[in-house]
C-alpha cells in the first residue's frame, strides 16, 4: 500500500499547532479528520472524542494530541521575549532555532545564541531559559503590542522525508499516534467489527495529564489502547532503551498496562504477520495509560508505541511503515475482539 | 540588494566548494566587468570606473561559508562529520541539514532528553559525538544517496521578518559578495579590482592568491561580523549593533588595521550622513590578514555588516545596514583611490 496518503495526513497533522494546554487549532484539524469517520465533537478542555459502533466491548482508542513547546512570560525593554518551556523541551537544541510566536500575529522569531566570545569558557554549557531570549527583530513598541505573557510558541521546522520512508516533523509526538488512529479507522471503514468504538484525542499528555484522565472519565470504556511514541534506536543511545525505526510497534508490558490485552496483541501481531516489539517497563509508562488504567472504577489498558528518533526536538522522526503497522496492529485486535463476543 | 542577496543565500557553498556561488556571481557580471577564476577559487572581477585611480583598490568579500563534511559512515548508515569553517556545538544538535551535491535531507540526532545523565544535560554534545542520519538503514543504502567527502549545510530558509531584518544561512558573507555585485552593476568613479574569494572560513588561503595577483594599494574587506546585541549583553561585549550601520575594525585576531584609515571611515560616514559604529571588540578574523601581509604590503580596513547568531542555520542581519555598508564602501573605495 502506498504511504502517501498516510504522509499527507501525517505532515497536515503536525503542521497544526497544538502547544501542551493550548491545543484548540490541532484539536480542530484532528476533529475535522476524525468527523470522517464518526461523529465528533470537543469537550471542555478541548480533547477531541468520537464514538461509533455498537457490540458488547467498548474499546477507547486514545493519542495524545498535544506537542511540546513553550509559553511567553515577558516582552523586554528591548523586545526580547523570554518563555518557559511547556513540557520536557530539549534545551540543547534551542540556541538559533526558529519559532513561530502565536501572539495576536503569528510573529516569526529565532532563539538567541550567545556568540563564543562571550562565554568565560563555559561556552559549551547549556543555556537556561533565564539566557534564551527569542529574537523577533521587532522594536520594543511593536513587539509588546504583538505579543504577551501567555502566548505560546511552536518551533518552526522544515517537514521532509529522509530515505526509505522516515520522515522528520515537530509534533510527531503524538500526532503519529493520531495518524494511526484515524489509518486505523480507515482501515476499518464498513467493516462490521462488532464493537463499540471510541476515539480521544486528548491534551495535556505532554504536562499535567489531565486530558487523559477526563477523557477516559467521560468515555468510560471497557478497554483503552492508548497509542504513543516511544525511543527509537540511534547512533549512541544504549539498545536496551531503544527500538529499532521499522521493527514495527512496541506493545507495552508495565504494571498498569492489562497483561491480558498484551499478550492478545502479541498473538494478533503473530498470526497477521506485523512486526513487532516488546517494551517492557518497570512502573509507570509515563504515557495517557497511566491515567486511563486507573479512571472510574478502572480501564483494562493497552500501550502501543512507535518508535520515535530526537523526541521532544524540532526534528523528531518517525518510520511511516511502524505508523501503517500500528494502524494495522489496532484494527486487527478491534476485528478479533468482535468476533470474541465478550466485553 | 535584497533579491542578489537571498538568490546568493540559496546557494551552497564550504569552503573549497564554491563553485555554484562563482558560477552564479560571473552569471551576473558576464557583460558588465572583465573577469577571471584563479588556481584558488576565487574569482577576480575588474571594473572599469569614469577614472584612473591614482591608488590601486581591491575589494574583497568570500564565497564560501561554513558548514560541515561528511568523513565517515557507519555500519548502521549514520554520517560522521566534521566541521568546515567554525561552528559552535550550541547550535549543531537537532538541525535539519542538507547533504552532498544532490541535497539530501538529514537531520543531526540527539540523545532523547528523557534518556540523558545529568552531566550530559548539562553540554551541548560536541561535533565528534554527534552524526548525521539520513534515515539509511545501512552503509550500503546511505551510500547510494551519498559519500564520504560530501559537503553538507544547514538546512535553513531565507526569511525577512520583524522591522527590516533577514534570517538566513550563509549571510556570512554572501552579504558582501551582494555589496559587491550591486557595486559592479553600477557606475564607478574609478577603475575598481573586487576578489569574491574562497576558503575565507579555514584560513583566508583565497585571499592571500588574490591580493598577490591584483597587487592592491589599499583594500577593503567587506564581511559580516558578530554581532551581540542581544538580551543580557552590555557594553564592549554586544561588539555591533544591528541597525547601526557597518562595524568597522580597529583590530581583530588577524590584523591590526592602520589608524588613519580607520579614523577616515568615520570622518567620511559622519560628513555624508551615513550610518557606522566601531566593532568594539578585538575578536575574530579574516580576509584582511591575508591581504595586508601580502607581496610588500598592503594597507586594509574591514567593513563588517553587524550580524547575530553568526555560523548558525540562523544568522541575522537588518536590511537598511546592507545599504549604509554599500554607502560607505563606496565613500571608502574612492577615497582611497585618489589619495
Amino acid at each position: 500500500m502506498s504511504t502517501e496518503p498516510l504522509k499527507a495526513l501525517l505532515f497536515s497533522l503536525c503542521g497544526a499547532y497544538g502547544v501542551t494546554g493550548g491545543e484548540d487549532s490541532a484539536s480542530l484539524l484532528a476533529m475535522r479528520e476524525l468527523s470522517k469517520y464518526m461523529p465528533a465533537k470537543m469537550d471542555a478542555l478541548h480533547s477531541v472524542h468520537g464514538e461509533t459502533g455498537n457490540g458488547p466491548i467498548h474499546i477507547l482508542l486514545d493519542a495524545h494530541i498535544d506537542q511540546i513547546g513553550f509559553i511567553v512570560t515577558n516582552v523586554d525593554e528591548d523586545g526580547f521575549v523570554s518563555v518557559a518551556p511547556c513540557g520536557d523541551a530539549d534545551k540543547r537544541v534551542l540556541p538559533a532555532a526558529e519559532v513561530l510566536i502565536l501572539g495576536r500575529e503569528t510573529l516569526y522569531g529565532v532563539f538567541t545564541s550567545t556568540p563564543p566570545h562571550l562565554s568565560k569558557g563555559d561556552s559549551g554549557k547549556v543555556k537556561d531559559f533565564d539566557k534564551l531570549f527569542i529574537d523577533t527583530g521587532l522594536p520594543a513598541g511593536k513587539a509588546k503590542e504583538l505579543i504577551a505573557a501567555g502566548d505560546k510558541v511552536v518551533f518552526k521546522s522544515k517537514q521532509r522525508e529522509l530515505l526509505d520512508g522516515k520522515v522528520v516533523s515537530p509534533a510527531l509526538d503524538d500526532r503519529a499516534g493520531v495518524a494511526a488512529i484515524l489509518r486505523c479507522l480507515e482501515l476499518l471503514k464498513g467493516v462490521e467489527h462488532g464493537c463499540k468504538i471510541s476515539v480521544a484525542f486528548t491534551v495535556q499528555e505532554e504536562s499535567t495529564g489531565g486530558g487523559a484522565r477526563t477523557s477516559a472519565y467521560a468515555i468510560g470504556a471497557d478497554e483503552a489502547i492508548s497509542v504513543d511514541v516511544t525511543f527509537g534506536a540511534a547512533l549512541g543511545i544504549p539498545p536496551e532503551k531503544t527500538f529499532p525505526l521499522g521493527g514495527g510497534p512496541l506493545i507495552g508490558m508495565a504494571p498498569p498496562l492489562d497483561h491480558g490485552m498484551s499478550q492478545r496483541f502479541i498473538k494478533i501481531a503473530k498470526e497477521k504477520n506485523i512486526p513487532y516489539g516488546i517494551e517492557a517497563m518497570g512502573g509507570k509508562t509515563f504515557t495517557n495509560a497511566d491515567g486511563i488504567a486507573f479512571s472510574k472504577a478502572g480501564v483494562r489498558t493497552a500501550l502501543i508505541s512507535i518508535p520515535q528518533r530526537n523526541m521532544h526536538t524540532a526534528v523528531e522522526v518517525c518510520g511511516l511503515e511502524d505508523i501503517g503497522n500500528t494502524a494495522r496492529l489496532m484494527a486487527e485486535y478491534i476485528l478479533e475482539r468482535g468476533a470474541a463476543g465478550d466485553a | 540588494m535584497l533579491n542578489k542577496l537571498e538568490s546568493l543565500c540559496g546557494l551552497y557553498g564550504v569552503s573549497g566548494r564554491e563553485d555554484a556561488v562563482r558560477e552564479y556571481i560571473i552569471s551576473q557580471i558576464r557583460d558588465k566587468a572583465e573577469f577571471h577564476t584563479d588556481n584558488s577559487g576565487n574569482l577576480i572581477v575588474f571594473k572599469k570606473g569614469r577614472q584612473v585611480p591614482k591608488n590601486k583598490v581591491m575589494l574583497a568579500a568570500h564565497m564560501d561559508e561554513v558548514g560541515f563534511i561528511v568523513t565517515f559512515i557507519t555500519d548502521d548508515g549514520y554520517l560522521r562529520f566534521d566541521t568546515v569553517g567554525g561552528i559552535d556545538a550550541s547550535v549543531l544538535s537537532g538541525r535539519s541539514v542538507l547533504v552532498g551535491g544532490r541535497l539530501v535531507p538529514g537531520v543531526i540526532g540527539v540523545k532523547p532528553v528523557h534518556l540523558l545523565k545529568s552531566e550530559e544535560k548539562e553540554n551541548y554534545p560536541e561535533k565528534d559525538m554527534l552524526y548525521i542520519d539520513i534515515g539509511a538503514p545501512s552503509k550500503a543504502r546511505a551510500g547510494e544517496a551519498v559519500s564520504v567527502g560530501d559537503a553538507a549545510y544547514f538546512d535553513s530558509d531565507f526569511v525577512e521578518f520583524g522591522d527590516g531584518f533577514v534570517k538566513g544561512r550563509a549571510i556570512d558573507d554572501r552579504a558582501g559578495c551582494a555589496l559587491m555585485l550591486h557595486m559592479i552593476g553600477g557606475e564607478l568613479e574609478f577603475d575598481t579590482w573586487f576578489a569574491f574569494t574562497a576558503q575565507e572560513e579555514t584560513g583566508s588561503g583565497g585571499a592571500f592568491a588574490a591580493a598577490f595577483a591584483v597587487e592592491p594599494d589599499y583594500s577593503i574587506v567587506l564581511e559580516a561580523t558578530t554581532a551581540a546585541d542581544i538580551a543580557g549583553v552590555k557594553g564592549e561585549k554586544r561588539v555591533c549593533a544591528l541597525g547601526g550601520g557597518a562595524a568597522i575594525s580597529f583590530m581583530d585576531r588577524g590584523t591590526i588595521y592602520p589608524r588613519d584609515l580607520f579614523d577616515r571611515a568615520f570622518e567620511l560616514a559622519r560628513e555624508n550622513g551615513v550610518k557606522a559604529q566601531p566593532k568594539t571588540l578585538v575578536a575574530g578574523s579574516n580576509d584582511a590578514a591575508a591581504v595586508f601581509k601580502s607581496r610588500a604590503g598592503v594597507r586594509v580596513l574591514t567593513l563588517s555588516l553587524p550580524c547575530r547568531y553568526i555560523h548558525s542555520p540562523s544568522c541575522v542581519i537588518s536590511a537598511p545596514d546592507l545599504y549604509e555598508t554599500e554607502k560607505l564602501a563606496r565613500l571608502l573605495a574612492a577615497d582611497f583611490a585618489r589619495r
